[in-house]
Order: C-alpha cells, then structure tokens, then sequence
C-alpha cells in the first residue's frame, strides 16, 4: 500500500537528484548480501535466552571473524542489560562455528557481566564439542542440517523485534531480520539494516535500510531525521542538502514516486485516511 | 589502588600526546605518583614533549625481553620526581608489544604509582588495542572538527565493547570567536554526538608549539596560558574536584569586531 493519497501534499519530499548528480541514487538499490540475519543474536524462548552466533562464513558472504563475533556479543549485551533478569540460563547455539576452550570462556565471562549464565552449547562441530566439554558445559552435538533451533531461513516469518537500548556509534552495523528498535542515538558513520521497520527514539543521523529483504511497506520512524541515507526495501534517498529549520518526530515510507517523509502527526491521518480514497 | 587511564583519539594530531604529558605532570605537581606510559611504538613523542629524550636507556620493550629491570627503564622527570616516564622504543612498530605484555607491564608499575596514564597511538588497530588492553578509563581527546569526532565515536564503541565504562571526553583546539562566528563546531555539537561526560575544554593556544617544541610542559609555566590552566583543572576535575569550566567566551565583543560581524552578515554570505 502506498499513499497515492490527497494529503499527500503534506509530505516533504525529498528532492530527487538529478540524473548527472548521482546515478546509483536513481536506479533500483541492490543489496550487497543475501539476508541481514547473520549477526550474533539473542532470542528468548521458553524462560531461557538463546545466543546464536552466526554460522562459519561459507554459507555468508561476509565472513565474521572471532573479533566481529566477539565485538557484536558486547555490544548486544550492553544493549540489552536491563532486560536480562539475573541468573536466566543461556544456551549456545553455535552452528558450525569453531570455538576453542578459550574463547567460550570468553563467552561466559561476557555474559557473566550481564548476570547470565552459559549452560548448554549446541553445535555441530566435534572440535567445539570437545573444548566446551572440557570447559564445562553441557554439550549438544547435532548433525549440522535440520535441526530444530536453527532460525528458518528459509521460512518468511520474521525474528521477534530486536530493542537495543545504546548510542550505535560509527563504525557499528546492526543487522536484524525483523524489525530494530533503538532507544539512544543513531550516530554518523553506522548501519542499521532490518527486514522490518526501524524505529530510532533519538536521532538517526546514520544509514538505516527497513525492509532489507524486500518489503517496501516499512517504514522507519525517529524523533529526529537527519540521516546520512535512507533505503526501504529497494529504494534509497538521501537527507536533503538543507536541513529544516526544526525538527520533529517524522517517519519515512515508499510512494510510487520513491520515499517520503513526513511528520508523524500527519502520518497517522494519512495512513487512517488512505484506505477510503 | 592506582588509576589506569588510557588517553585516545581515533584520529591522530588531534593532541593526545600533549595532553598525556600536561595531564600527567599537572598531577605530579599536585603530589600524586604519576607514571605515564608512551603506548605508541615506534613513533613515540611523549618523551620530546617532557623534554625527556636524551635521558632514555632502556624502554619497554627490553623490560619485556628481560634484558632490564622496569625501574631501570623509568625515566624519572628532571622537574618533578613524582613524574616517571616509561619509554615506548622508536626502532619497532606497533607490534613489538602485545596486550597481553601491556596488561603485565602496567600491572607491575600500579603498586609505586597513584596513576597511570597510558599515551595512545592514532587509529584503532594493534598498537590501540595493546594501549587499552590494561586501561579501567579512558580520556577521549578529539577536536571540533567533524572526522576528528567521527573518530572519536568510533573509538568510544569500541571502548564500550572492551569494557571500559568510565569515559571522559576532552575538547581540544577550540576557537572560541570562530565558534561564536558559527564556523566551528561548538562543544555542544560535539557532546551531542558522543553523548559521554565532559571533562574537559582546551582552546587553541599558539603556545602548545613553543612549550611542545621545548619540553617543557604547559602546566609548568610560571604565569599559565588558558590552554595550560585548562589542562590543570581537567587534571583536578580527574581527581574528583569540582572546577567550573572556563569562560572561553570572546572576550571583549567591542565595537570593531561588531562592525565586523554587520559587514560580514550583510555581504558575506553571497
């Protein structure tokens, strides 16, 4: 559903580069990597909290080495700190990932901070089943096709909204397949690619992708919209050059004309308002 | 138990050198042990800026290799004997030292020293990493400029993701009349964006350049620049006291300078 509405002469357009200026901003964007769901991610079900680490790189195009693993788990467990209550269980999915006895120390030293303990690991590597054994956990060694707690992938249902309450800083790419929710700023020089909607409650001053997988119906929604690019599905726009005068909450969407902007006390309306038109 | 600061920046010339060497010996003065470390191998300074060099033996590397003591590698200040340098050695590069061997060095010296200020170098490679591995803070130096707080941001996360939570962030170079002007970013727009504790603003002084080119550390000089002043309330302000920032206001907005600033807003902007 796009909004070919009436009121759309209350949204702020933002102005189409002209051909010679920019020309990848003008054909369809076409995303670099296959799906935003390989990133470390925690997932509560049952009681207990799931920690999947992204699997070994031949099934990804980008590799994630020990040090991106590593630096993803901080920074989601900083994110999410307050919502752990202490002393939940969590189990390692670790896919065919390698992990030596010092690294899943690492592992449960990390979420040792965040008062969690690593109770079971899953995995499908004989190696990390022996060294997570010999550390002393309990190990699940499956074969590594087929297995239960392994996300759908293929399947089109979305993960569960992720929350992350931080400042994502430049540098930091966070990618979710659902849709991303983050309490702090957004900063320059950052990512945020999500199949659902993005919703920032501080200002997004960085990239944000909603509907990475293709669904042109996201939105992304921020108290304060001043982004380096926007992309929903497979449009992309950029910040005008002049900034407004002032700032307000404002979401972001996809017409037929390409995306648009407008304030979000206007947006309700326009959404309640187009179905009939 | 001894404070172990790491002073960063991302971004290198952005002045974190000066402000190790400033720092450390404005705590020296104050009576604290003080023992700063020179993290940047292979293209260290610290050492020139406190006018230390020719009194160098042995560094750190060979403390590590064993072949000295780590008191015999100390470089004791010629000014203030609170003061001790540990020198970073200029004929290896930034992988001479791992975290771990940093962890170790700096462990050794927390039981003669009250602080420890680590000097990091530029970037966020190796040498970065080895320079935070031991820190429990952290001082961020960046100035107003938009890739020197791009950098800044980058190194905060990165910070976080290692653990250490306390972060001061120091602004350095501002110009005042040209933030008033509107042609600099103003500490607020930089906080802004960092959104960490400020401990710290320290104009832009022409000063830094002698004091920097002579060895002899701002906060020593006997009628104190504002950048030298600045420095020695940031080194109270780590202490815990309370100082009022500095007014770095333009002072005198007298009649030329608004005659100016009508002339420039009038035909200035076409």
């Amino acid at each position: 559903m796009t909004s070919e509405s009436p009121a759309s002469a209350s949204v702020t357009a933002i102005p189409q580069p002209a051909p010679e200026e920019d020309l990848s901003l003008q054909i369809r964007f076409q995303r670099e990597d296959e799906s935003p769901t390989l990133q470390v991610r925690l997932k509560s079900e049952g009681g207990r909290l799931l920690l999947l680490l992204p699997p070994e790189s031949e099934t990804s195009n980008v590799p994630h080495t020990w040090n991106d693993v590593w630096q993803q788990l901080k920074q989601r467990l900083n994110a999410g700190d307050r919502f752990w209550q202490p002393d939940t269980a969590v189990h390692l999915i670790a896919r065919d990932r390698l992990l030596d006895g010092r690294q899943l120390q690492d592992i449960a030293e990390a979420l040792a901070t965040s008062q969690l303990v690593l109770k079971r690991v899953y995995t499908s590597r004989r190696q990390t089943a022996v060294a997570a054994a010999t550390a002393g956990f309990s190990v699940e060694q499956h074969s590594p096709i087929g297995h239960l707690s392994q996300p759908s992938e293929n399947g089109q249902a979305m993960a569960e909204p992720l929350y992350l309450e931080t400042t994502v800083r430049s540098g930091m790419e966070i990618r979710h397949p659902g849709t991303m929710i983050v309490l702090g700023d957004v900063n320059p020089g950052s990512t945020l690619i999500a199949d659902g909607d993005i919703v920032v409650w501080g200002s997004l001053r960085g990239v944000a992708h909603a509907g990475a997988s293709g669904n042109t119906r996201c939105l992304i929604m921020a108290l304060r919209l001043e982004p380096t690019q926007l992309r929903i599905g497979d449009f992309v726009a950029r910040a005008p050059e002049k900034p407004p005068s002032q700032y307000e909450p404002e979401v972001a969407y996809v017409t037929s004309e390409g995306i648009r902007i407008t304030k979000s006390t206007d947006f309700s309306k326009l959404r309640l308002l187009s179905p009939q038109s | 138990m001894s404070r172990i600061i790491v002073v960063t920046s991302g971004k290198g010339g952005v002045g974190k050198t000066t402000t190790t060497a400033n720092l450390g010996m404005a705590l020296a003065r104050r009576g604290k042990r003080v023992a700063v470390v020179d993290a940047d191998f292979g293209l260290r300074n610290l050492d020139l800026l406190l006018g230390l060099e020719n009194r160098i033996v042995y560094t750190a590397v060979e403390v590590l290799a064993g072949e000295c003591r780590l008191d015999q590698a100390l470089v004791r200040d010629k000014r203030q004997p609170n003061l001790a340098l540990l020198p970073a050695a200029q004929n290896r590069t930034k992988d001479a030292v791992t975290p771990l061997q940093m962890k170790k060095l700096v462990a050794a010296l927390e039981k003669a020293f009250d602080f420890i200020l680590i000097d990091s170098p530029a970037g966020i490679e190796m040498g970065f990493q080895t320079a935070i591995a031991p820190a429990k803070e952290a001082l961020i130096v960046t100035t107003p400029e938009i890739a020197a707080v791009r950098d800044a941001d980058r190194v905060i996360g990165l910070l976080e993701a290692n653990d250490i939570k306390k972060k001061y962030l120091i602004v350095n170079r501002l110009k005042p009349a040209m933030v008033q002007d509107d042609l600099m970013m103003s500490v607020k727009d930089v906080q802004e964006i960092l959104a960490i504790p400020l401990i710290g603003v320290v104009p832009d002084d022409e000063k830094v350049i002698v004091s920097t080119n002579k060895g002899e550390p701002m906060v020593l000089a006997e009628k104190p620049s504002l950048a030298g002043m600045a420095l020695d309330n940031i080194a109270r302000r780590l202490e815990g006291e309370k100082v009022p920032f500095l007014d770095l206001t333009v002072p005198h907005d007298d009649f030329f300078t608004r005659l100016r600033k009508l002339f420039r807003g009038s035909s200035g902007k076409s």
